[in-house]
């Protein structure tokens, strides 16, 4: 009877060690929090459009269907010929500047569809407080526009949701810690590393057995310099402004990690 | 129990918001306890369902071994109802100390339910206790009819207590609009806030998938015991108690999807998000993860009506068709698991020239997918029929026009689905443009997929009943006859069911992300991070674990009670000869 025991136990060991490995070995990717912001008097764009980014890329769940070209307006990338939306935000309705109807496309997104889009989009509002969607209007009006998104904007607030959010305060820290700033960057939402592969942006493992420090360097600063083979879909998704967003000592720790991973 | 209430009064009324359990976090704990009082839960909720039909089909046809069989499924349930009640006791302690914001929450809003349904409960435990320990004494007559009213009542309690519960998870889910930290809004009552958008289809798709589990476990129970038998009775019980509840688990499971696809839908309705996020979101690869388990459920779930056709006089002459059904389910589950997007190399996206194959990448889309699952529906189906008709002599005289119409049906069905699923795509042939938009493949023809393999499936049945009625029979089926390597893809059924179970558990909750309950309590704990698929699997395989460990171990308390019984009650069953099969 010992044999059937072993036998039964066996099969269940494999079973299972079968279904939890293959959930190690598909793509890892977990669903943020949105940070809490604390946004006082005298806020500035190099505040405001890191943290909206942080949030489009992350909590906000925007990249969802924005970037897919199907589901909704593509918005760091042209779309249908106006360019990306800081290009095209204050022509949209008529009588309405860009940041008004950023911020009405957030918390009232039925009021103004694009042609051929449905009306699946959601009340920001519900998700994100005033704070947190002025946050990421900044970013948006950043994508080739001009931002004018200001501390008065969100003192005034527009209604959002009330609920505490996590306690973290989206404070940008002058890190030098490679991880900390590819994790602060959103580098790791398009970019896998450490066997996760999300297949929007190239590996960062072994990225420096491809590529020399300088050409890292290069691609962090200029993304459009030169599209990866594969990635040509994803072309002009990557922001362009690192090299203002990082000190010279936090590119070099990245270029420097990044140049290790062999 | 009043100190008990008092510390979980105390608990919800304390300032904190979070409590922590050392180890493995508060998460942690309370996903343990609800996941396996969950699955304690759907069993004694499964099995009660088909204790009742069997002991109807014994009590209608006089014939006393589907009475036994129903008895024997009781038995297993007794053991395992004080286990749910274990593990739920535990999970209400947790849920209150660990997380006594959100508990304050919920007890204030459906407080008048929760005593509703704790006094349903008491109600229940004594309906099945005067229901198993009532069997021999009301076994003839009206007295015989009052015991099986007390099944019934045992499902309704059941059921109940259930509806109820899944008002409480739903509402996390699909709060009433209006509804804030503070309460519900003004004019919206107890009821809507159970009767939520997602409360009915969660029902549903429960009462099928506690069927298919309840099946499942107990099939597994009936297949250790046929590896353990001494004696070929015993073997021969056992085969056709492993049959009845493999039958009972695949012929519910064959219609979950169909459930599962009515609950996406209304999660959708609901709020557009939260269906993206389920499907398209950071759960999207879930997915591949389930249709890799669903694939091993249909080959087991084949493998085991083909091995068993092997005790069939008659069958041989439908064996050279298996292999051919075999080709199908392993095509289809390939395609089903196809990801839309492919995790390769840089050269590999250098060569495929994105991130989407250029061959197979149309595979990894919805319409492929939904037509691979219902041709997986269907096969399975077929194999069954097969199974049914394989010692069948039609004697009707219109059997081969019969025949030639579920024939015909098959064909019809399956043209039907690929038709629609092709027409899915937007593509151009011969200068004729084809296809749909989006809206109008998920609204449309993914549901009249479904209503096609349905049509199929009611059609032949019924016309399969009147050939067969009155048929010859080329032979007995050799109940105990069976490899035993049949009985281990028992096992992998109920181990996958259980695991599955809980991914699929994993997947709604999930998708509430950092909500306790949905746009209107934030999750402000340390675990708000709703964690990636491999963790979420750590967590699924150690409540399986300790699942099946206690399982085990009920059923082995239940064989010592077995072995201490009278000799007039072990009797009967250890006589039990060649029973017939559950389908005739």
């Amino acid at each position: 009877m010992w044999k059937t025991n072993l036998k039964v136990l066996l099969i269940a060991a494999i079973v299972l060690g079968f279904y939890t490995t293959i959930a190690q070995i598909i793509p890892q990717l977990q669903s943020a929090v949105p940070e809490v912001l604390d946004l006082t008097a005298g806020v500035t764009p190099e505040v405001l459009i890191p943290a909206g980014e942080a949030l489009f890329d992350g909590a906000g769940a925007c990249t969802a269907c924005h970037g897919l070209g199907t589901r909704a307006p593509n918005l760091r990338t042209d779309h249908a010929g106006e360019g990306t939306i800081g290009q095209r935000c204050g022509d949209r309705k008529p009588g309405m500047d860009c940041k008004a109807y950023l911020y009405e496309s957030l918390s009232q997104p039925a009021e103004y569809l694009v042609d051929g889009f449905t009306a699946i989009m959601p009340d920001a509002r519900r998700q994100l407080s005033a704070e947190q969607i002025w946050a990421i209007s900044a970013y948006l009006q950043d994508r080739g526009g001009e931002v004018t998104v200001t501390a008065a904007d969100i003192q005034q607030g527009g209604g959002g949701a009330t609920e505490p959010a996590a306690a973290v305060a989206a404070t940008f820290s002058p890190t030098t810690d490679p991880m900390q700033l590819l994790t602060q960057n959103a580098c790791l939402g398009c970019h896998g590393i450490n066997g996760i592969l999300i297949p929007i942006g190239p590996s960062f493992d072994g990225i420096g057995a491809r590529l020399t420090a300088d050409q890292i360097r290069r691609d962090i600063l200029d993304p459009n310099a030169e599209v990866s083979d594969g990635f040509e879909q994803f072309a002009g998704m990557m922001p362009v402004d690192f090299g203002q967003k990082l000190s010279a000592q936090q590119l070099e720790a990245m270029v420097q990690f990044l140049a290790g991973r062999r | 129990m009043i100190d008990a209430l008092s510390l979980i009064q105390g608990a919800a009324d304390g300032a904190r918001e979070y409590g922590d359990f050392p180890g493995i976090g508060a998460r942690g704990a309370v996903w343990i306890a609800a996941q396996i009082h969950l699955m304690f839960a759907a069993f004694v909720l499964g099995v009660p369902m088909f204790a009742v039909i069997t002991e109807f089909i014994g009590i209608v046809g006089k014939d006393s071994k589907y009475d036994k069989l129903s008895k024997e499924f009781t038995r297993l349930l007794v053991f395992a109802y004080s286990a749910t009640a274990l593990w739920g006791g535990l999970l209400l302690f947790l849920l209150s100390t660990l997380y006594p914001r959100f508990w304050g929450h919920m007890a204030e809003i459906f407080e008048l339910s929760m005593w509703i349904y704790a006094g349903l409960f008491f109600i229940e435990s004594f309906t099945l206790y005067l229901y198993y320990y009532g069997w021999d004494r009301w076994k003839e007559g009206r007295a015989k009819w009052g015991h099986w009213g007390l099944g019934l009542l045992l499902n309704v309690w059941g059921t109940t207590v259930m509806f109820i519960a899944n008002g409480w998870l739903t509402y996390m889910m699909s709060p009433p609009e209006g509804t804030t930290v503070q309460g519900l809004p003004e004019g919206v009552g107890l009821w809507n806030a159970i009767a939520n958008a997602t409360w009915m289809p969660i029902n549903i798709h429960r009462m099928i998938a506690n069927a298919v589990f309840g099946g499942s476990i107990v099939a597994a129970y009936a297949a250790y015991r046929f590896l353990a038998a001494k004696t070929d009775e015993e073997r021969a019980h056992y085969d056709w108690m492993g049959y009845v509840g493999t039958f009972i688990a695949i012929s519910m499971f064959i219609i979950l999807p169909f459930a599962g696809y009515y609950l996406g839908r209304e999660i959708y309705e609901y709020n557009q998000q939260m269906g993206i996020t389920m499907m398209g979101g950071f759960m999207s690869w879930l997915w591949i993860l389930q249709a890799i388990l669903i694939g091993v459920l249909f080959l087991s779930a084949n493998y085991y009506l083909w091995t068993g056709m092997g005790r069939i006089p008659g069958a041989e002459r439908f064996m050279p068709y298996t292999k051919w059904m075999l080709a199908v389910l392993i095509v289809c589950w390939i395609v089903w698991g196809t990801p839309n997007t492919l995790i390769a190399t840089r050269d590999e996206f250098a060569a495929m020239g994105g991130s989407r194959h250029p061959f197979l990448g149309v595979l990894g889309l919805m319409s492929a997918k939904n037509t691979a699952v219902n041709f997986m529906i269907l096969t399975t189906f077929l194999s069954f029929l097969l199974y049914r008709r394989a010692n069948k002599i039609p004697t009707v005289p219109w059997a081969k026009t019969g025949t030639l119409i579920q024939g015909a049906m098959f064909v019809l069905s399956g043209g039907v689905v690929l038709f629609l699923g092709i027409i899915g795509y937007k593509f151009d042939l011969f200068g004729v443009s084809f296809g749909v938009e989006t809206i109008t493949r998920v609204a449309v023809l993914s549901p009249l997929q479904v209503v096609a393999v349905l049509a199929c499936i009611i059609g032949v049945t019924v016309i399969d009943l009147f050939i067969v009625r009155g048929a010859g029979s080329r032979g007995e089926i050799r109940w105990g006859e069976m490899p035993e390597r049949s009985q281990y893809a028992i096992f992998v059924l109920a181990i996958t069911f259980t695991w599955l179970m809980g991914l699929m558990g994993f997947a709604r909750s999930g998708i509430r992300q950092h909500w306790h309950v949905w746009e209107v309590m934030r999750d402000t704990s340390d675990y708000a991070v709703t964690p990636a698929l491999g963790y979420a699997a750590n967590m699924i395989t150690v409540c399986v674990v300790i699942f099946l460990s206690l399982v085990t171990f009920i059923f082995w308390l239940g064989g010592l009670a077995e072995g201490t019984a009278p000799a007039s009650n072990a009797a009967p069953l250890a006589r039990q000869t060649k029973p017939a099969a559950l389908v005739e």
